[in-house]
């Protein structure tokens, strides 16, 4: 069982590539410290702009730090959702599925909620396209704002350097 | 030295090393090693034997020509089970249940893990079905859960699914109906079709009806039972009779048995094949019940420390506990099998200081055969127990498995130091005792545990250790607790093999039934009880008998023991009550089994657990027969003055680290040590295969059959020596 694990096994732990015997033992064993550092420097690698990522969201969301200093949320594809602290659902684009005809698209009849009781929300990037999100909710209910991290004391307190 | 004659051989095909094991007539023996060779175990086999023989100066055919008998357990079919190498089997189920394998029952998606892993969810893991869903069948009708057919079979259904399996070249058919343990019309009638649309098809495949092997409660364990025997065991006889002829070839005049799960040995022509997959832990038990009945010593714990786990069992009044639905390979099983409890930790056990709690961790995963850090060329970076035991000074580095490797004090010293003593804070030595303690303390409460858990105290109880590591531990997880002795034989490390030769050579079958005995239930309905369970006992007879037909064992020649699996009305766990007699002669006869479960009851709950005002279910029967087998003989040697080994077996001194401070500890040749000797601690008793510690203040006596005694050290005694 190794302290670390060298970055291309952490490429394949996000791209799903692992075998199970090496993936439970993983799973079974003690955090690698450096394994945030090594995470965020595959997505590093991988994304198609310079700004710094400074925490994940999702597969193609990620808070980024810009040249000018600001800290923002924003997608694979490179569009901005604006400051970190807001909710970036506002800014995507959004399909509601709130009837039984929108509902059967993707589930067999009759195996899906009803309309009346639960909507799903699906969160588009407004520039390629890509599902970021799907939140489950009652009709009407406000978009939730799923997280806001506390970035500074994530880095200082936990990391150990400023951010 | 007169021409040695061994008696019994007995066989332990592992993953890697074929080991031998030879008794002669007077108790001695020896060891012989070689690697298994996986395509034909009898070439590894013979070469592990001569291995042995060596050591006495025999030829293979002189060597095989005196044998009287022999017991073979190997690894060759849980490996086909673990490599998922068996054969292309087709299933017929109930219509329905065809998503059995891969739906399993939710504890088989976490057997065999950590604690850990199993409380996580995300480890959880579902197996790989051993028959792909493609030949896998539902067929419509059905049994009820009282054994009345409620739906009769499809039987057009059953047609078209044996053709399409015969299409997809399944090897063999499968069949398991729900309640088919109540009733097995449907599952027989299966078969029947089956049959016919194979002749018709000019083929001829086998049928395994779960009715007929497991006649069992509980679906899931009954069809992996059944599957297992279809998809691994038969494939083993072949290389299981390979083996008997090479013996046979050599001039080998005996019938090579193998060892099974409910403690017995069985031919290799049994149906029941599968049941010898999990033999390898028990043999140590059946050791310690033909040790015991030895030396009349009725109460054993026995304890074996091996490179990866602690295992336990009890033998309570000269028997052994049985378990009747064990898993393995991640499998839940529906056959008998000696109770053992096992817990990950043996002296080849990883130890780790956990970063987050900043505290000393023992496994779960081990070194296993690559014993540590000290043995540089093993490739471990991991400390384990036995590097912590070489830096206290416990293992000679320069003996271990008698000097065939040698180990690196020094790197074992550096390697504790970095891995557990730094980041604690402690000195090194002190670092590598916390670790031991702690290691010995888990296996003492996982011991004491189970003692009382059973409801017993260690008092009613000798303690049995064997297993490589047992000898060395002994002192640590006996300490503090008031055992009546404790005993470990001079041969500990090959104990479980010596184990497996004390087997009865005996055959035995479980059958379900659902029978209430109510205070009320009126005397004509006790007559259909009788009935009932003697119509079992004699169906479970006649296939003892058929068994021991096969191997050419006359019927006068075996002895039976039936026995009734019996509970209280309304309660779940039954306990195994064996019949004072062969048959119920009458209503009144149902009397002695209620008085047999009532006094086994109360000895393991207290007499104030009984409730017989509910009544009884006798939940079902088994039939046992065995037959008289040659086993080994104890060694007798005749006893030395308590002191002569002072003179004969002393190899010298070395210091060992116990309790915070160092001692110097005598050295002691286990081989040159004369029965009668009592030596006093601190000791250090070595033998090639074995290290045993005895600490300051307790002392080991050698008696004529070669077992140790060591004195035992209450807890009152330790608060004492302490103050």
């Amino acid at each position: 069982m190794p302290e670390t694990y060298d970055k291309k096994t952490i490429a394949d732990l996000l791209d799903a590539k692992l075998g199970w015997p090496e993936l439970h033992e993983m799973m079974s064993s003690y955090k690698d410290p450096d394994r945030f550092d090594k995470y965020i420097s595959v997505l590093q690698d991988r994304a198609p702009w310079p700004e710094q990522i400074l925490l994940p969201l999702g597969p193609h969301l990620f808070i980024v730090k810009k040249s000018n200093g600001d800290i923002v949320t924003k997608s694979t594809s490179g569009f901005e959702f604006g400051d970190y602290r807001e909710n970036w659902k506002l800014k995507a684009r959004i399909f509601v599925r709130d009837t039984d005809e929108k509902y059967e698209e993707i589930y067999p009849k009759l195996s899906h909620a009803h309309p009346e009781w639960m909507e799903l929300r699906e969160f588009y990037d407004p520039l390629d396209g890509r599902l970021l999100y799907v939140e489950a909710v009652p009709p009407g209910y406000p978009i939730v704002h799923n997280f806001e991290p506390d970035l500074q004391g994530f880095y200082e307190e936990w990391l150990g350097r400023p951010l | 030295m007169a021409k040695r004659a061994p008696r019994i051989l007995g066989i332990d095909a592992g993953g890697t090393m074929t080991d031998t094991f030879l008794i002669d007539e007077e108790g001695r023996f020896i060891v012989g090693k070689a690697q298994t060779t996986a395509y034909d175990e009898s070439v590894g086999f013979l070469a592990s034997m001569e291995d042995g023989l060596k050591y006495w100066d025999l030829k293979l055919e002189e060597g095989i020509g005196t044998l009287r008998t022999g017991i073979y357990s190997g690894t060759a079919m849980l490996n086909r089970m673990l490599e998922r190498k068996g054969r292309r089997v087709g299933l017929i189920v109930s219509g329905g249940m065809e998503d059995y394998l891969r739906t399993e029952r939710g504890i088989q998606t976490y057997l065999g893990y950590s604690y850990s892993d199993r409380l996580h969810l995300v480890t959880h893991h579902h197996n790989e079905p051993l028959v792909p869903r493609n030949r896998i069948f539902g067929v419509r009708g059905r049994i009820d859960v009282f054994g009345k057919e409620a739906i009769p079979l499809y039987e057009k259904e059953v047609y078209s699914a044996v053709e399409t399996l015969l299409d997809r070249d399944a090897e063999s058919i499968v069949v398991c109906l729900l309640f088919s343990y109540k009733n097995g019309a449907h599952e027989k009638r299966i078969g029947e079709i089956a049959r016919e649309v194979m002749a018709k098809r000019g083929k001829e495949l086998p049928i395994y009806l779960s009715s007929e092997l497991y006649p069992v409660r509980q679906d899931m364990p009954r069809l992996n039972s059944t599957l297992m025997e279809a998809y691994a065991a038969e494939p083993s006889r072949t290389s299981l009779t390979n083996v008997r002829k090479c013996v046979r070839d050599h001039g080998g005049r005996f019938d090579l048995r193998v060892m099974a799960s409910h403690g017995g040995t069985i031919s290799m022509d049994a149906r029941e094949l599968a049941r010898t997959m999990i033999s390898g832990p028990i043999g140590g038990v059946i050791g310690a019940r033909y040790l015991g009945a030895q030396i009349g010593v009725k109460h054993l714990a026995c304890s074996d420390i091996g490179g990866t786990s602690f295992d336990l069992a009890l033998v309570t009044e000269g028997e052994f506990e049985i378990t009747q639905t064990p898993d393995i390979a991640r499998f839940l099983l529906s056959m008998p099998l000696v109770r053992i409890d096992s817990v990950g930790a043996g002296t080849g056990s990883f130890v780790r200081v956990n970063p987050t709690s900043n505290r000393i961790e023992v496994g779960p995963d081990s070194a296993g055969a690559r014993i540590g850090m000290c043995w540089e060329k093993s490739g471990v970076n991991t400390v384990s127990i036995t590097d912590c035991n070489v830096v206290l000074g416990y293992i000679n580095p320069d003996f271990f498995l008698g000097g065939e490797i040698t180990l690196d004090r020094q790197r074992a010293i550096d390697a504790v130091e970095v891995q557990i003593a730094k980041p604690l804070g402690l000195d090194v030595y002190k670092a590598a005792q916390g670790v031991i303690e702690l290691f010995e303390d888990s296996l003492k409460s996982s011991l004491l545990g189970k003692i009382l858990g059973q409801g017993y105290t260690p008092a009613s109880y000798n303690l049995l250790s064997y297993g490589g590591g047992g000898p060395l531990h002994v002192a640590g997880y006996s300490d503090g607790l008031a055992f009546d002795d404790v005993l470990v034989p001079a041969w500990a490390p090959g104990f479980s093999a010596f184990g497996c030769a004390c087997g009865d050579y005996e055959y035995r079958f479980d059958k379900t039934l659902d029978l209430a005995l109510l205070p009320k239930t009126p005397a004509e309905d006790r007559q259909a009880l009788v009935a009932a369970i003697n119509g079992a006992w004699a169906q479970l007879r006649a296939e003892v008998e058929r068994e021991f037909a096969k191997s050419d064992v006359p019927v006068d020649r075996v002895g039976y023991r039936p026995a009734v699996r019996m509970l209280y009305y309304g309660q779940l766990n039954a306990l195994e009550v064996a019949s004072p007699k062969q048959q119920l002669e009458s209503a009144e006869d149902l009397n002695l089994l209620i008085k047999g479960f009532e006094e086994l009851y109360s000895r393991i709950y207290g007499l104030g657990a009984k409730t017989p005002q509910f009544g009884y279910t006798i939940a079902g029967v088994v039939m046992s027969g065995s037959t008289e087998v040659e086993k080994p003989i104890l060694p007798r040697e005749p006893l030395a003055g308590p002191d002569d080994w002072k003179d004969l077996a002393v190899k010298g001194s070395r210091p060992v680290y116990y309790r915070s401070a160092w001692h110097e500890a005598t050295l002691v040749d286990l081989e040159k040590l004369p029965a009668g000797s009592d030596i006093p601690g601190p000791a250090v008793v070595e033998s090639p295969s074995s290290t045993m510690f005895v600490p300051p203040g307790r002392r080991v006596r050698l008696d004529e059959h070669r077992i140790f005694h060591m004195s035992v050290r209450a807890a009152a005694q330790l608060k004492l020596a302490a103050a």
